[in-house]
């Protein structure tokens, strides 16, 4: 031991890790031995377990709410489609699976792989979604196949129909699939390739209530894709079912008689706001959303000069024309420059700031006071008003009731108008104010941009003598397993115009005589019914997509408004109409105006 | 005046020839053994993961490239010098580690600490300070068996990043501290009745642990142990799937990157903690038998290095480092074939994991040190 005197002795402490370090060779064989049995003495058990250990996720998706009118008529529905899909684990040769299935389902390969390989980065088990809206041929043929194709399976999933086709299209609004880019942003967090998303109208607006929650399961399926057992299940949960406050008999009324006429028509309840019809025209289809365009179809939907994807009655923007003496009358009014006595003479043409100004009745009217000038809609008296009032004051009053701004409907893409003024121009136009373009305005005319819910809104207010209504179309929304249903209220929104209410009345006489008393609106004239309205002849820009600003190269026509309210007193429903090409006044708008009134009292009178 | 130069020289040459002495000690078998296990584990990652983004098997690559080289920056350096510094070692990292951790777990509620291109979890790298701190600790002691007031002390220098850990809901970590401590117990001499004594503690606080710290998924992972078949998608779910991947694998297995279960995603941390299920099921029982023996080789290695150290502090540091090795090794392989609770203890230097491969390998590290040095330290 002659280390002991240079090192102290340690044995005792290396014995006890040689110990220590025997457990562990014990340890080990017998975890050999232990490993032995499952993986030799048990093998086929596990074996087994393992060719039946093939996991499936398949999403469940979520049906998307119902969109009911409201009376419970159901504008957009669910039906059933079948869907053809992809497993890649499945697939071991892709180029002959791409091949055989494009014959089988008549799709180009080339285009059946483009749509594969979008999904590359999903997991293998993971059906790939190649084919929509499958014809039952096409659905028997699949079937017929199953053993020859692993990798091809059937899916089943709701899908949206409008049984109306066209009915109340704008309104509703159509559904899209999302893109990839917008996969990736923030705002479609949850959602895959291939979702549908609303993209326009209340598909869009209460994308969020309408949408509900996709369900799934994940079933372990053997080798060849037979389901052996459920893992785990949840199941969709449909969206909200939402009541509109669209009246369909109003609204199929509306577009029949818009039929084949350029324009828009809106009914609103005129003391809350609701929207009974809105209508516009041309129109589309949204079941060809759903169903994929043909090419050709989708390229004449997007290049049709029309534009039947716009909903004219929130975007369209054309010059209020004659209807925008309302708002000349009530300033006039309110500031006491006029009064109802006040006349002026009307001999079919002025001159104003040393320009020529005419009446549209070249023979003229003579002398005009407030209520005749708006029964026959006189120009002369209302340039005169006009000129007295000034553009500060006009834009200040248009504004007031209810122009340049958008009115707060529950519809995306509502364009807001717009109300010129001296400061606009210089902004826009860098240019002074001319003085004679005061006189325009007047009457309605020069950059002024309205879209014809605006004007339903703006003679609701004067209907309800200067309450203003938000119009909004959702009337309630109900969870579809609780039946539990929420109403929507819809707070007006806080303007006080601040006019004196005299002034109301007394414009409100014009109106009823401009109906009643063999004015301009004669035409919508109904025996024991007090209706009250305003014609308009306007010329427009002919681009509706065009923005705020009118462009003097563009093309003008003469279109025809009509709004009006029914009954004088305790007022219940507003009618706009627009009709583009109408010709003069209410020559074709009045009309129109009237059949609606005729069947809204009907109804509800 | 004398001239340095000559005086110094013949210094020189006899510090040079000690490196060179050192150089030549070094336990290169050990070493070899090392990489050898950690290549198994880089070509499983690969099996495991290649259908992931992240390409975890070249991160592991870099990761034992790195752990490589922080192993011989570690052996130019006496463990003598670890040890005398050990308690400034663990002043310096243990607090500011805990108090990370605190921050950590307070702000992020994570027990990572996160640079731009990889994550490392303090609560590893810490059993290597608490190595150096118990030898430091044990050096002294030469009493035949072992006393209470050691116990205390040593415990006391270990609660406290114990206490963090546990404090942390990583029941794994906190477990691969029991087998260090309990290590230098053993060589101190815990007696038996001492044993049972510290049994009975151990049986208490964990009753206490049980009622008051584990979280509900932490309970259940070990009722499931007991009863893998009561919650079969639930907890249980992973160790049948893993009991099924290994004992599909048969005797060798479905081929390398062939394994259903692993490839068609029903293990559970394929290329981390259940990796080995991925070489039981693609290579079979011979797989499993190869990484055996390759740990056996190691473990041996490691055990039987206590002979080639002369001081006690060096026997504890080996033994502790092959004590805190052997018993990550045996969890994790309980683990996988359903024999002990899914706790996330990494099969060392075969799971993907820079932490755990990096203390690992200061942990051998200091193994090597202490056999190169076993001469030259009189």
């Amino acid at each position: 031991m002659k280390n002991s005197k240079i090192y102290e002795d340690l044995s005792l402490i290396k014995k006890r890790s040689l110990k220590v370090f025997l457990l562990v060779e014990i340890l080990l064989v017998a975890l050999a031995i232990y490993f032995w049995k499952i993986q030799i003495v048990d093998h086929d058990k596990y074996w087994h377990q393992s060719e039946a250990n093939r996991i499936r996720e398949v999403i469940l998706p979520a049906p998307r709410g119902l969109i009911k009118d409201r009376d419970g008529k159901i504008l957009a529905d669910n039906i059933a489609s079948f869907k053809a899909s992809f497993i890649r684990e499945n697939c071991e040769n892709f180029d002959l699976f791409s091949l055989r299935v494009s014959r089988l389902l008549n799709i180009q390969e080339n285009i059946l792989k483009e749509r594969i390989r979008k999904y590359k980065s999903w997991p293998q088990f993971k059906p790939i979604v190649f084919e929509d809206n499958l014809s039952l041929k096409e659905v028997s043929l699949i079937e017929g196949r199953k053993l020859e194709f692993p990798e091809l399976v059937l899916q089943t999933e709701p899908k949206r129909f409008y049984p109306g086709d066209t009915f109340a299209a704008h309104t509703i609004g159509y559904l899209q699939e999302l893109s990839e880019e917008e996969i990736k942003s923030s705002l479609h967090k949850e959602r895959r390739l291939g979702d549908l998303v609303g993209r326009r109208g209340i598909e869009k607006m209460y994308d969020n209530l309408l949408r509900g929650q996709d369900g799934y399961y994940v079933e372990t399926v053997d080798s060849l894709g037979r389901h052996i057992g459920m893992l785990e299940k949840r199941d969709p949960i449909q969206g909200y079912t939402l009541r509109l406050t669209i009246d369909s008999e109003l609204q199929a009324k509306a577009e029949e008689l818009l039929g084949g006429k350029e324009g828009a028509a809106v009914i609103l309840n005129a003391q809350n706001g609701q929207v009974l019809a809105l209508a516009s025209y041309p129109t589309f289809d949204p079941n060809k959303f759903i169903n994929l365009f043909s090419p050709e179809e989708w390229q004449d939907l997007i290049n049709n000069p029309e534009f039947p994807l716009e909903n004219r009655a929130i975007r369209g923007l054309y010059a209020p024309g004659s209807v925008f003496k309302l708002v000349i009358a009530l300033g006039g009014l309110d500031s006491n420059l006029i009064a109802q006595n006040t006349s002026f003479f009307c001999s079919g043409s002025t001159r104003i700031y040393n320009q020529p100004f005419a009446c549209w009745r070249g023979g003229g009217h003579g002398w005009t006071n407030l209520f005749n000038a708006i029964r026959n809609s006189c120009n002369i008296y209302f340039y005169n008003v006009g000129k007295r009032l000034g553009i500060e004051e006009i834009a200040s009053y248009a504004k007031k009731l209810g122009y340049g701004s958008r009115t707060g409907i529950d519809l995306t893409g509502e364009k807001e108008g717009l109300v010129p003024s001296p400061e606009w121009k210089k902004k826009v136009k860098d240019a002074p104010w001319f003085l004679g373009e005061t006189i325009s305005v007047s009457i309605g005319q020069g950059p002024l941009l309205v879209t014809p819910l605006q004007i339903a809104v703006h003679t609701a207010l004067i209907a309800n003598r200067g309450v203003m209504v938000t119009p909004h179309i959702l009337k309630s929304y109900q969870d579809p397993d609780t039946k539990e249903e929420k109403e929507v209220h819809f707070s007006p929104k806080s303007i006080n115009p601040g006019i004196k209410s005299s002034a109301y009345e007394k414009v409100i006489r014009g109106m009823w005589g401009a109906v009643n008393n063999e004015g301009t609106a004669r035409l919508a004239k109904i025996q024991g019914y007090d209706v009250c309205a305003k014609t308009g002849s306007t010329q427009v820009v002919n681009s509706i997509k065009g923005g705020k600003e009118p462009n003097p190269e563009d093309e003008l026509k003469t279109h025809s408004w009509f709004t009006g309210f029914a009954p004088q007193n305790n007022p219940r429903v507003v009618v706009t109409v627009i009709v583009e090409f109408g010709g003069m006044g209410g020559a074709s708008a009045a009309p129109l105006a009237r059949k609606l009134f005729e069947l809204y009292r009907k109804k509800y009178d | 005046m004398p001239l340095p130069w000559p005086g110094n020289y013949s210094n020189f040459i006899e510090r040079n020839m000690i490196d060179r002495r050192l150089l030549s000690n070094i336990d290169w078998i050990l070493i070899a053994l090392l990489l050898w296990n950690s290549a198994l584990g880089v070509v499983f990652i690969y099996s495991s993961s290649h259908y992931l983004p992240g390409n975890f098997y070249l991160r592991q690559v870099i990761w034992i490239v790195l752990s490589l080289i922080a192993l011989f920056l570690f052996i130019m350096v006496d463990y003598k010098n670890f040890l005398t510094y050990s308690l400034h070692l663990y002043i310096v990292f243990v607090f500011p580690l805990a108090g990370m951790l605190i921050f950590g777990k307070l702000v992020a509620r994570e027990s990572w600490i996160r640079f731009p291109f990889f994550q490392i979890q303090p609560s590893e790298l810490i059993k290597i300070i608490m190595i150096l701190l118990l030898a430091q600790i044990f050096s002294e002691y030469k009493d035949r068996y072992f006393s209470w007031n050691k116990l205390l002390l040593s415990g006391g220098a270990v609660s406290l990043p114990i206490l963090l850990v546990v404090l942390q809901p990583d029941l794994g970590t906190t477990l691969t501290y029991v087998p260090i401590i309990l290590a230098a117990l053993i060589l101190a001499g815990f007696s038996r009745k001492n044993f049972i004594l510290l049994l009975i503690l151990a049986l208490i606080l964990a009753l206490g642990v049980w009622n008051f710290f584990l979280k509900e998924y932490q309970k259940q992972r070990i009722i499931t142990l007991i009863n893998p078949l009561q919650d079969p998608l639930g907890t249980g779910y992973h160790i049948l799937q893993s009991k099924i991947a290994i004992g599909s694998g048969g005797f060798l297995g479905k081929g390398y990157k062939k394994g259903t279960q692993s490839q068609l995603r029903f293990l559970p941390a394929r290329h981390t903690d259940f990796v080995f299920s991925v070489i039981g099921e693609e290579f079979g029982y011979a797989g499993v038998i190869v990484v055996f023996l390759s740990y056996f080789l190691l473990l041996s290695r490691l055990f039987r290095s206590v002979d080639k150290s002369r001081d006690r502090a060096g026997i504890y540091i080996i033994f502790m480092v092959a004590m805190m090795i052997a018993f990550q090794f045996f969890v994790n392989v309980m683990m996988v074939i359903g024999l002990f609770p899914v706790i996330g203890i990494p099969l060392p230097f075969l799971s993907y994991g820079g932490s755990s491969l990096l203390t690992n390998y200061l942990a051998v590290s200091l193994v090597l040190n202490v056999k190169m040095r076993r001469f030259v330290n009189v």
